[in-house]
């Protein structure tokens, strides 16, 4: 999904990913991202307080953040678990935030 | 954590994963699988072994078949035993596939990992199949219940096992010993940086 939103002018720059590992320590996210070549940033959250903040959901979870222009933000979409393409997924949370 | 510019971004993606453990089986793999026994007394047994001790030798039945002896390693593989309380519990159900994608690690210091619990082997069998292919022997210490456990001074009051990590050298000695919390996942790094003294 990355190199789809990267390689779209549309989406370049304005989408934005970011990976947070529930309960997992600087070392393990930094192998993680090493070992699969992970391009976007990506954080610890070794002792859950981020997890507990967003409600302690299970694995994979999907939080889509539209930033608004005067700084604010909204959640437009969630999901839970994993998604058959990334094309499909990239269209539906565009739509869901009004970009598409 | 690093602070992001939210400059021209109009959306945040922000993906919720995990690399290795938590204290609640977080995968969505395991569903509604997954038992909690609520939060334990962090050691309930007393150490029978000590780092600089020769490790008394055993043989397990394997998840993968047959039986897995400690011997079988010597001079050939460091050993890591990982020792997990319970199947289908939560913090175990994360440990172990997190171990599975850091078996390059294992690798390169040249050290076999054992998975073990005092669960049978049916149990370990439907428990690990939900990891997907594991490279590393799942062993049951079952029956004698928790012989190798009670050996090593790791069998808890009620009979799990301890959360516990031994590393043992070529030479079959014992270079590492964390008997863990168990309620928390030990961090993936104390193992790296164990083998790194074993180089």
């Amino acid at each position: 999904m990355y190199q789809i939103i990267e390689s779209n002018p549309d989406t370049k720059g304005k989408v934005k990913l970011i990976g947070i590992g529930a309960g997992n320590s600087p070392f393990e996210v930094n192998y993680f991202s090493e070992t699969y070549k992970i391009p976007f940033p990506l954080f610890d959250d070794k002792h859950y307080e981020i997890h507990e903040m967003v409600g302690m959901v299970r694995t994979p979870y999907f939080f889509v953040v539209k930033i608004n222009k005067d700084g604010t933000h909204k959640l437009t979409y969630t999901q839970l678990g994993g998604f058959k393409t990334p094309e499909e997924f990239l269209d539906l949370i565009l739509k869901e935030s009004g970009l598409r | 954590m690093k602070k992001i510019m939210l400059v021209n971004i109009s959306i945040i993606i922000l993906s919720l994963f995990l690399v290795a453990g938590s204290a609640f089986g977080l995968s969505e793999v395991y569903k509604n699988n997954i038992y909690d026994p609520g939060m334990l007394k962090p050691k309930d047994s007393v150490l029978n072994v000590k780092v600089g001790e020769r490790v008394p030798d055993f043989s397990l039945p394997s998840v993968q078949g047959g039986n897995v002896t400690l011997g079988q390693f010597h001079g050939k593989k460091n050993v890591v035993l990982s020792f997990i309380p319970a199947a289908w519990t939560p913090v175990c159900s994360d440990q172990w596939p997190g171990y599975n994608i850091a078996q390059p690690i294992f690798d390169k210091f040249d050290a076999i990992l054992l998975g073990i619990s005092a669960d049978n082997i049916p149990t370990l069998f439907a428990w690990t199949n939900q990891m997907g292919d594991l490279w590393f022997p799942v062993l049951s210490d079952f029956w004698p219940h928790g012989a190798l456990a009670s050996k090593l001074g790791i069998l808890r009051s009620n009979g799990t096992t301890e959360r516990a990590t031994f590393i043992i050298d070529k030479q079959g000695i014992i270079r590492y010993i964390d008997v863990h919390d168990i309620n928390e996942r030990p961090p993936l790094e104390d193992i790296v940086r164990e083998l790194q003294k074993l180089k």
